[in-house]
């Protein structure tokens, strides 16, 4: 993001703390990134229709309170949306769900030897369901939601490190056990 | 198994699947009637607070008339004694 898109968005934030009206033109902007992000942690459309409308309204009620700190807008959007499917989770004491686009992960995996196949898939997932949830977390907002490691200290609420150290040790284990190259250098 | 399911679809979302969802009016709307209903909590909770203050000044000075009455009780059993 430009220092000139921050501006604007500062300014249009300014205006809907007087006027939630104004808040619209960021709902719009904002609105599919966070539905996309609520449903990959839910796999339920309607559910993350209806967190995300909560998340939205989290906002707009704790708008006056917002302040820049150098974070972008979104950063605060994907906090509470986190925080909202936390608490959906908790109420309902579910099995977190991680929805995960195949193409997403096909960018992420840059075949070593093998061509990419079913059974490579089923054993990804299979890893990926033995890995702690905290650290599929920090994996799905570095390379889902394109974070960088600041912004997902800040979303999550742990050190910038810890963001750091879960991300490479989940992908030290990926690169070990299925001899694969990640298309990533940090 | 961890506490979580990895599920893998085919496709992302479009603009398109999310579009019955998005409906800032209703959001707008829900904003208004949660700050409508912070509103009159807060009022109730001042108006409360003020009862409670009135209650607790009323006993204080019940308490300080029935504690000014046992002093003159006390002084007067003392002139007569």
């Amino acid at each position: 993001m430009t220092d000139d898109q921050i501006r604007k968005e500062q300014e249009v934030i300014e205006r809907s703390k007087k006027d939630p009206k104004a808040f619209g033109e960021l709902y719009e902007l904002y609105f599919d990134r966070i539905f996309n992000f609520l449903y990959r942690q839910t796999d339920d459309e309607e559910l993350a229709g209806d967190l995300c409308s909560q998340t939205f309204i989290n906002v707009l009620n704790n708008l006056k309170r917002y302040e820049f700190r150098g974070f972008p807008f979104s950063a605060w959007l994907y906090k509470i949306a986190s925080n909202e499917v936390n608490k959906h989770y908790r109420k309902n004491k579910g099995k977190k769900i991680f929805s995960i686009e195949e193409l997403k992960v096909k960018e992420l995996v840059e075949q070593a030897n093998d061509g990419w196949d079913e059974e490579m898939v089923s054993r990804v997932i299979s890893y990926m369901n033995e890995l702690p949830t905290e650290m599929v977390q920090v994996l799905e907002l570095r390379f889902f939601e394109d974070k960088d490691f600041k912004e997902i200290a800040f979303i999550l609420d742990i050190t910038e490190s810890g963001a750091k150290m879960r991300t490479y040790r989940a992908l030290d284990k990926l690169r070990t056990q299925f001899n694969i190259k990640i298309k990533y250098d940090g | 198994m961890g506490k979580h399911e990895i599920r893998m679809r085919r496709q992302r979302l479009t603009a398109r699947g999310t579009e019955r969802f998005r409906n800032y009016d209703a959001v707008l709307k829900q904003h208004e009637q949660e700050q409508k209903m912070k509103k009159i909590v807060r009022v109730f909770v001042f108006f409360l607070l003020i009862i409670v203050v009135v209650i607790l000044i009323t006993f204080a000075q019940r308490w300080e008339k029935r504690q000014g009455d046992k002093k003159l009780k006390s002084e007067k059993t003392e002139i007569k004694s």
